[in-house]
């Protein structure tokens, strides 16, 4: 009995949408191999600190053994101290009596002041020994581009997740709705609408308009509390919404505001797309950007707030057809609040063409920002990434090494994920089903 | 199909506002103040009252001229702290710090009595006859009352005022104006006492009508006189015009040479489906298309543009031939100089088109219409051509929409790796240096171009595809 019942759920499952997925997205064996690639990826970009760093990752001085690398997270924390004969150390200058340093000995920001002025990987360069030298060569001030590369890895990375991530929250959310209501399925109270609008003028004054000094200089000091503040203001916010949402219930006692209207929904996010879509994005970017001050993250989050519009198609049509299948109706017909269908029902059934989009848009999202950091703009100027080191090539034009290698490292990440874009877009075709 | 036109064309229209307004409150928002860029210096504190009168009337007639004495925009939404004639403050900077005080300390009345009498003070400073004992001691009271004008922290405020104290104790020769001084120092503090720190939480709407700086700059877009730059002081469209040239003259060019190319290939591509050299060109296609442009340019420019490599093109500008040069050598010149760029604009193109036209090609090629017709024997070439390269053509035109904008927009970074001086160029020129005129103009002309690009993709559809009507749909 039991035995035939494991067979059942084994071939149900098999026979599941994302298995279904899965076996077609591994006949393209070219997009496997990209996705293995960008695990190889992820993983320098997660323990890039490990592998290229200054700092020993093991070492015993005088006769005390010390984690110099692991310690360094705590002391960036405030955590702890670093021990007064390792402050302010040149860590590779130290007479240990026995060290292990990570496997490239250099952080991006170390400037090797004897291989400066663009020293090439096949020249002879002036180091200790073969451990320490630099096998991408090195720029203009010395910088190791070894290093660079591994560190640019994590930069670029955290641009494609982060930016898609936000883009994917706007794109979803618009998208879902625009789809999901259409022209003509939204239709609440006068009274709501009203109290919406009022509110949401109080709600941005509050929220932003009043605390727009405080929101400014948190910008000055850190992102982490810039964030803070930036949470705090979206509380304000929603709560005055909801004290306007519950005026509106008390309104709904008088007949005028209790009739309902249609909110054209699908017009204004079309619109909304419209518009993105109209603004060259660059352009835009660039725009923002000159007005701010530089900032890797500031970046990111550009990009995302302007790169949803391909999201937000795919989803749009998608719950399109999504709203008119019998388990919306089913949901209508349990009586389930309109919010509980959207996004408990309709919206989660609606996700799998979001994921091309987000994989063509974390290649678009790398690609701006390497170009930005090539113009440099909008990327610190102490930040080696690599879109910065190949900008460094136009300035040294003899050092191929600054070309070569980050513009490769460009080309390959986004090929890689342009061709797990088109697996998936393979994948998820059902004409390809069997 | 006309009906359909007319409201596609009206819909244009809050869209565009949109966008107009979209850069407007980015370059209300940008740091810098326009009048300085124009008259290309800080109205410094050196000299005497005569000379300081004289630039700051420059500053003021051309801050009219410009028309940034005028509010920002039809009506301003803020708390109530804020006064409706703060754009009436001339300097940006100072503006910028009072709006600042002013919500800080909730009432506007004292803080513009406080700027006044800051004001006042300075002007006293600027009576005082400057001579060998007093001179340092002037220009350091000076650069405190320069410093006021922008110090809204009380910490820092109370230093300048110690700092001017203590060059009142070190100068007697100065005490005819410290006075003022003190008059500046009781504002400050009675500024200070009478605070009102509900008054920011008190949201207030100011309407201001017609006359504001937004309305005057769209008015005067639709009539088409686009403004002055600020860096050059020409007008925009000038300036446009000579960047228009070198940008045309290449997207032309490059997007006609990715075109002619791309269609056969692509068609081909796709007819010959399963050959080693349609999976060689495929993945060639796929290699060009995922390459970095601004890389590929660098990389030309390492090895094709002297360095240690082969010297056999110029790495950037367009020659140095005069312009009374003969016609035939100047157009042997830039076409010279035009190869490597064109060549890194129109590979990536090429490469992306024809994969859409062998998507278009393979899709088509499939159906049965395509089977009957070689079934019946018709020759290979007429069915691919005739039958199926019409019904292929569909994503192409999807494609046609981006032409316009392409063709005016150039390309920022192509431009600036070769430092050719079309719009691309311009246009980052004019962002980095704030210089907002020629922004909202080039974003505008992409932004329309971009509309009636889809527009006309649409209507291209309707005539490729008989199928599509627009006539009983939206």
């Amino acid at each position: 009995m039991s035995d035939s019942k494991e067979i059942k759920t084994v071939s149900a499952s098999d026979q599941s949408f994302w298995s279904n997925v899965k076996r077609q997205f591994r006949k393209n064996k070219l997009a496997v191999y990209s996705l293995r690639f960008i695990y190889v990826l992820i993983f320098i970009a997660v323990f890039a600190d490990f592998i290229a760093n200054e700092k020993p990752i093991a070492c015993k001085y005088n006769d005390a053994v010390y984690f110099p690398l692991l310690k360094s997270y705590s002391v960036d924390l405030g955590l702890s101290n670093w021990q007064p004969e390792f402050q302010n150390v040149t860590w590779k200058d130290l007479e240990y009596e026995w060290v292990v340093f990570p496997p490239v000995p250099y952080l991006p920001k170390n400037i090797d002041s004897y291989n400066s002025q663009s020293v090439s990987p096949f020249a002879e360069q002036e180091v200790k020994s073969t451990r320490w030298k630099h096998w991408l060569g090195t720029d203009e001030l010395g910088h190791d581009i070894l290093a660079a590369m591994i560190h640019g890895t994590r930069i670029s990375l955290q641009v494609g997740l982060i930016s898609q991530s936000i883009a994917a929250v706007i794109g979803i959310l618009l998208g879902a709705l625009a789809g999901y209501y259409g022209d003509d399925r939204l239709k609440i109270s006068r009274g709501r609408l009203i109290m919406n609008i009022v509110f949401m003028f109080l709600a941005f004054f509050y929220g932003f308009g009043s605390r727009s000094y405080i929101l400014g200089d948190a910008l000055s000091i850190s992102f982490g509390k810039f964030f803070l503040e930036l949470l705090i203001s979206f509380v304000i916010m929603a709560v005055i919404f909801a004290i306007g949402n519950l005026l509106a219930m008390a309104l709904k006692a008088i007949p005028f505001f209790r009739q309902k209207v249609n909110i054209a929904v699908d017009i204004v996010v079309s619109r909304m797309i419209e518009i993105m879509v109209s603004i060259p994005t660059l352009f835009l970017i660039i725009a923002i950007v000159a007005i701010a001050k530089p900032s890797i993250i500031l970046v990111m989050a550009i990009i995302g707030m302007t790169t949803w519009t391909g999201i937000a198609r795919f989803i749009r049509a998608e719950l399109l057809k999504v709203r008119n299948l019998e388990f919306i109706e089913s949901a209508h017909a349990l009586g389930f609040s309109e919010m509980r269908t959207l996004f408990r029902h309709a919206i989660p059934n609606a996700l799998s063409p979001v994921l091309i989009a987000i994989a063509f848009g974390i290649a678009a999202a790398i690609l701006i920002e390497s170009t930005l950091s090539f113009l440099g703009i909008g990327v610190p100027a102490e930040t080696l990434t690599w879109g910065s080191v190949l900008s460094a090539a136009r300035q040294s034009p003899t050092a191929w090494w600054l070309a070569i290698f980050p513009g490769f490292a460009i080309f390959l990440t986004v090929t890689v994920y342009n061709l797990v874009g088109e697996g998936l877009t393979d994948a998820l075709d059902p004409r390809q089903k069997k | 199909m006309l009906q359909y036109l007319l409201k596609r064309l009206l819909i244009f229209i809050p869209t565009i506002i949109v966008i107009s307004l979209l850069m407007f409150i980015l370059s209300a928002n940008a740091p810098g103040d326009p009048v300085e860029l124009m008259l290309n210096k800080n109205s410094g504190n050196e000299g005497k009252s005569s000379q300081k009168l004289s630039t700051e009337k420059a500053y003021n007639e051309l801050r009219h001229k410009l028309g940034f004495d005028l509010p920002l925009f039809y009506f301003s939404f803020t708390n109530s702290t804020s006064s409706d004639t703060l754009h009436r403050v001339s300097k940006k900077a100072h503006r910028d710090n009072l709006n600042r005080l002013s919500s800080t300390y909730g009432k506007w009345s004292n803080v513009a009595a406080y700027y006044k009498s800051v004001r006042d003070f300075e002007n006293a400073i600027f009576t005082v006859n400057r001579n060998d004992s007093n001179a340092i001691a002037l220009n350091s009271v000076k650069e405190r009352i320069n410093d006021l004008y922008k110090t809204y922290e009380e910490e820092k405020v109370a230093l300048y005022f110690s700092d001017i104290e203590k060059v009142y104790a070190s100068t007697p020769d100065l005490s005819s104006t410290s006075d003022s001084f003190q008059k500046a120092k009781q504002a400050y503090s009675s500024m200070l006492v009478n605070q009102n720190s509900i008054a920011k939480y008190i949201p207030s709407i100011h309407f201001y009508g017609f006359e504001n700086q937004y309305h005057r700059w769209i008015t005067n877009f639709v009539k088409g006189d686009f403004g002055i730059s600020y860096r050059d002081k020409r007008p925009v469209w000038s300036v446009l015009k000579d960047a228009l040239r070198w940008t045309i003259l290449l997207s032309t060019i490059s997007i006609f040479l990715a075109y002619i190319l791309a269609i056969p290939i692509g068609v081909m591509s796709a007819v010959k489906k399963g050959t080693m050299q349609e999976r060689a060109t495929t993945t060639t296609l796929f290699i060009l298309y995922s390459l970095p442009s601004f890389w590929i340019a660098t990389i030309l420019i390492i090895y094709f543009c002297g360095g240690d490599y082969f010297d056999w093109f110029p790495a950037f500008g367009l020659g140095t031939l005069p312009p009374d040069a003969p016609f035939a050598e100047r157009f042997m010149e830039t076409a010279y100089h035009l190869i490597l760029p064109i060549f890194c604009l129109s590979y990536g193109s090429l490469a992306y088109i024809s994969r859409q036209m062998r998507g278009g090609m393979l899709n088509v090629i499939g159906q049965d219409y395509i089977r009957t017709a070689r079934a019946k024997g018709l020759e290979d070439k007429k069915v691919v051509w005739k039958h199926a390269f019409r019904n292929s053509l569909l994503p192409i035109l999807t494609l046609f929409a981006n032409i316009f904008p392409a063709a005016i927009s150039g390309s920022f970074v192509i431009e600036f790796i070769f430092s050719i001086p079309g719009m691309g160029m311009t246009s980052l020129g004019a962002l980095n240096a704030r210089d907002y005129p020629i922004v909202f103009t080039a974003v505008m002309f992409t932004a329309i171009l971009t509309l009636v690009g889809t527009l006309v993709a649409d209507m291209l559809y309707a005539v490729v595809d008989p199928r599509i009507s627009f006539s009983n749909k939206k």
